[in-house]
């Protein structure tokens, strides 16, 4: 009785399924979350906390103090107007059971009308329970999702039980499934499959604790910890290390109950094979980590997660069951290495003919061909030797249809790079070959050397434009093809290295191979390479407003990355300047006056020196012409950026007398436009060089 | 020699068990196929008309791009499946399936049993269904799916499909690292014990080269055309249904394609196509099968 003077109490559900894939469990979760937080709220129920769990089979949240009777609500209805019908009036107190004296009159914007207020008696939480389960349930959104036996209902694994329990005790209620078929609410749950019992659940609060009990340890936090805690526990006396690897602990996380960190071994004539491989075919297939020494070599060992409690002798059968999978998986990776070692460059080469790139861009070998020679485009801006970059190229795609890229597809690029070594390839084609993928995000190490570096780019812009040319770019959420990656990818490596390349540059080879004239598919590409540099370059430390301003640019197009780099810099470094703010205010002037002007877009803007009245006016023809000159003879080069501005500042001198002594309204019209084309031209000129107006002072 | 555990033995055994929870006992179907789900058994029988279908058998399947010519110790291009469907799923299939585990000698609390995702998909039946492989001791021993769609049509009620690799699960149970050495009757040699290599060895090497070089690929071509005419032909009879021999020609047309595609002789761009030109004889196969061929 005490409790329901409190009016407060906890709160269990706990849906039970059957194993739900690991990498949907964080998210049902976080959704559980929302979805009854949510409820609740539109419910005005109050709670204090809460805390979720979730694992392979359970998936369950706590709710503290929660309100077990809602609040009384109160709330105002709206009558007829005033001054309406005595009909109107009558109608609306019957129809609403009401006399006269329930009303009162309330003055609104619209008038005065009639109102009353009712209030809602606050339901027993316990009674809306049900109905809030169902809901969520009904709400809950799974990547990929099944129904089972007779069921309607869709889950992401069968749903085979639920509890619901309210200050301690069950509520009476059911979820339906299907026609005829429903879950109760239980207050029951199960145990790890070790020992398959049932678990019944009588007090809110003793649940975690009466699951770990039961080998199931439902907060994935205390798994993941529990993992890193007895890895640790298991290396560090042997001074070894566990290769990093985050997606593959969380997905471990979420594959396990009862976590148990066991050591096998790998048999040592599997140490020749390279470290990707064993790698790969340790994680992929079986989920295994790798380890390592102090000094980062891959050591004879590796590391899973067993789902069970320790036990010696089980223990033992588990590991010697794990050792002989991996050996046989391994055996096939020697074998692959084998048969492609036995296999040439040349043979592959031929393969890729009938390897599809995509629908309408042709085979993977017509991509190497495309690749071959745009590469040789721009093998001297990355400094590299062009029948180099050409020949690496070609062999860059081969590993494709090795075996061993056809079973384990991470490894592209990879095995090329070890096989062109083998095969005696130079070392320069082999490493390049070997980090051409890179970066594959925006954390991803870059390819090393150039070679690298051109290959990775040549690849990713012959994909890029390809994609464009048959109207498959990104769009909203949509970029099947990870084009934005790859956009990225190449802004990074282009920065990185302050390559001397325009977009333009970068675009018009791989339209050529194309065969592409299409003005808007160009013009959507230049936009979509410029949107990636804002990206990249915003996030390199570089003051927002000021990239933006020099990407505003009007000639942005066909300038090297390079010189926007150095120009983003020398702004930065001239942001305090006194000069330099004296000139951005005076470039916003200009913006203002120009700003109610209307320009024919046809006719070049013409200047007639012969209606210059002033001193002035002449004076900042003659530094614009100069200024003009420097900009096209000096503005793509990435060592006289400093100077360009510091000509704008001296040029400004100029400008400040300008608006000081002329008035720019002149009471003649022609000498009025004349001056207003004057700063019109001087406008257009300064955006060459950056939109100013965009910097903050 | 383990009379217990010979590769023959875990087949009476599974049959045993799965008889004894209801099943019909089956026998293999008489083609060549790609899984165990091709079997009419499974895929028309889903689609009904019984509502309760519960059947186990042992299905030779044949993968022709997986032959090894006998050199590698884990891949084969026929081996063997053990495949249990029961309509509608049963609320305790998990259990069931450990049960038969432990029946056959691997007991759940003895070894570190695992359910990873795994969805399952066959294009060319147009059947889709989610499920896990499962894991014992890190080696996957079999394969879990609940069907929701074959030949493009939803399965109602879910039928469930446990399929048992008999060679890995043979293996894992023998502790053999080669599937040549597995042991087949549990006999010693002298008294006519015989090992799968000593059975299959040569088949692998024959077919191997068979299948990678020797295959008339133009008679093959041909063959995949008639099988698709035969399969066609037939589902325009009007008199009554042929949906059982329309889709056995289904399966011809399945099979022959997988022996163009070990030849390589299918362009990736052509591959799609004929994948979809069995998958539509798989559907209208299923729809006749339901009487719904021409709704």
């Amino acid at each position: 009785m005490n409790k329901v003077i409190n009016k407060k109490g906890d709160l269990l559900l706990e849906f039970f399924s059957e194993e739900i894939p690991s990498r949907m469990q964080l998210n049902a979760e976080k959704q559980l979350e929302n979805l009854f937080i949510k409820s609740l709220t539109n419910r005005d129920l109050h709670f204090d906390s809460f805390k979720t769990f979730s694992g392979p089979r359970h998936l369950s949240i706590i709710i503290k103090n929660i309100d077990l009777i809602q609040k009384d609500q109160k709330i105002e209805k709206r009558g007829p107007r005033y001054d309406a019908d005595q009909k109107a009036i009558i109608g609306f107190l019957n129809s609403n059971n009401l006399d006269l004296t329930d009303t009162y009159i309330k003055e609104t914007k619209n008038g005065r009308f009639y109102f009353y207020s009712q209030i809602i008696k606050g339901q027993k939480t316990v009674k809306i329970l049900p109905d809030m389960i169902n809901e969520i349930i009904n709400s809950f959104i799974w990547p990929k999702s099944q129904r089972w036996a007779n069921t309607d209902l869709k889950w992401a694994r069968p749903l085979r039980n639920i509890i619901l329990l309210l200050n301690d005790k069950v509520v009476k209620g059911k979820i339906i499934l299907g026609k005829d078929i429903i879950l109760n609410f239980t207050n029951f749950t199960f145990s790890h499959r070790y020992n398959d019992k049932k678990i019944i659940i009588n007090k809110v609060q003793s649940y975690e604790k009466l699951l770990k009990n039961n080998n199931i340890i439902v907060d994935r936090r205390k798994r993941l910890n529990k993992i890193i805690n007895d890895t640790l526990q298991l290396l560090d006396n042997k001074n070894l290390k566990l290769v990093d690897d985050k997606v593959l602990l969380e997905e471990v996380v979420g594959l396990v109950e009862f976590p148990n960190v066991l050591i096998g071994s790998i048999n040592n004539q599997f140490m020749k094979l390279p470290r990707e491989v064993l790698s790969t075919v340790m994680r992929v297939h079986q989920k295994y980590f790798s380890i390592t020494d102090r000094k980062n070599n891959l050591v004879s060992k590796f590391l899973f997660v067993a789902n069970s409690i320790k036990d010696k002798e089980r223990d033992l059968r588990v590991i010697e069951g794990n050792e002989r999978v991996l050996k046989a998986r391994l055996s096939d990776a020697i074998y692959f290495m084998e048969t492609d070692t036995s296999s040439t460059f040349e043979n592959w080469d031929q393969k890729l003919k009938n390897v599809l790139f995509y629908e309408g861009l042709g085979s993977v070998h017509d991509k190497t061909r495309r690749m071959s020679s745009i590469s040789t485009t721009f093998a001297r801006t990355f400094g590299v030797k062009s029948n180099l970059a050409k020949q690496a190229a070609i062999l860059s795609k081969a590993d494709l249809v090795s075996e061993m890229v056809i079973e384990f597809p991470e490894l592209q690029g990879i095995m090329g790079g070890y096989y062109a070594k083998i095969k005696n390839k130079s070392d320069e084609i082999s490493k390049a070959i070997f980090e051409h993928y890179r970066p594959q995000g925006v954390s991803d190490d870059l390819p090393e050397t150039k070679l690298g570096s051109l290959l990775s780019i040549v690849d990713k812009i012959d994909t890029l434009v390809g994609f464009f040319t048959i109207d498959k770019k990104p769009s909203g959420s949509k970029d099947p093809f990870a084009l934005r990656r790859n956009g990225f990818s190449i802004v990074q490596i282009l920065t990185h290295l302050k390559i001397c390349i325009s977009i333009n540059e970068l675009l018009k080879p791989p339209l050529k191979e194309y065969g592409c004239n299409s003005k808007s598919i160009k013009l959507s590409l230049v936009d979509f390479m410029i949107d990636k540099l804002r990206f990249i370059l915003s996030n390199q430390n570089n003051r927002k407003d000021i990239v933006n301003s020099v990407l505003y640019s009007k000639i942005l197009d066909d300038l090297p990355i390079n010189v926007i780099m150095n120009r983003i810099e020398q702004i930065s470094n001239y942001a305090e300047d006194k000069g330099f703010k004296l000139l951005l205010n005076n470039f916003k002037r200009i913006n203002n006056i120009l700003k109610s002007v209307k320009f024919s877009n046809n006719k070049e803007v013409q200047v007639n020196i012969n209606l210059f009245q002033t001193i002035e006016e002449k004076k900042i023809y003659d530094l614009m012409n100069s200024f003009s000159k420097e900009i096209k003879e000096k503005g793509i080069s990435d060592k006289y950026q400093g100077s360009l501005i510091k000509s704008l500042v001296k040029m400004n001198q100029s400008i400040s007398f300008f608006f000081d002594n002329v008035i720019v309204n002149h009471n003649k019209e022609d000498i009025k436009i004349n001056r207003l084309c004057l700063l019109k031209r001087l406008h257009n000129l300064i955006l060459e060089f950056s939109n100013l107006e965009m910097i903050e002072i | 020699m383990n009379k217990n555990n010979s590769f023959q033995a875990i087949i009476t055994k599974l049959q045993s068990f799965w008889i004894s929870q209801g099943c019909i006992l089956l026998q293999p179907y008489d083609l060549e196929v790609g899984a165990g789900t091709f079997h009419p058994a499974t895929v028309l029988r889903v689609l009904g008309p019984d509502p309760i279908w519960k059947a186990a058998y042992v299905q030779p399947c044949r993968r022709p791009t997986d032959g090894r010519y006998g050199e590698n110790p884990n891949r084969l291009q026929h081996y063997y499946q053990f495949q249990v469907i029961i309509q509608p799923s049963p609320d305790n299939v998990q259990n069931l399936y450990l049960k038969s585990l432990k029946f056959i000698g691997l007991n759940p609390k003895n070894h570190d049993i695992r359910f990873v995702e795994d969805d399952w998909e066959s294009p060319t039946l147009g059947a889709s269904g989610l499920g896990w492989e499962i894991w014992c001791d890190g080696m996957e021993v079999s394969q879990f799916t609940y069907f929701q769609q074959v030949g493009g049509i939803d399965v109602r009620p879910v039928a469930s499909e446990i399929t048992y690799g008999l060679e890995r699960l043979a293996m894992f149970i023998q502790k053999i690292e080669n599937v040549y050495d597995l042991d087949w009757n549990g006999i010693t040699k002298t008294k006519g014990g015989k090992t799968y290599g000593d059975i299959f060895l040569k088949q692998e090497k024959e077919f191997s080269i068979y299948n990678f070089e020797k295959s008339n690929t133009s008679k093959l071509f041909q063959q995949f055309g008639d099988a698709e005419d035969e399969c066609k032909n037939l589902l325009k009879y009007k008199k009554s249904s042929l949906a059982l021999p329309a889709y056995h020609q289904c399966i011809k047309a399945s099979h022959i394609f997988n022996l163009l595609d070990a030849r390589g002789v299918i362009s990736v761009s052509e591959r799609q196509s004929y994948i979809l030109r069995v998958r539509n004889l798989a559907r209208s196969s299923c729809l006749a099968w339901m009487g719904k061929l021409n709704e």
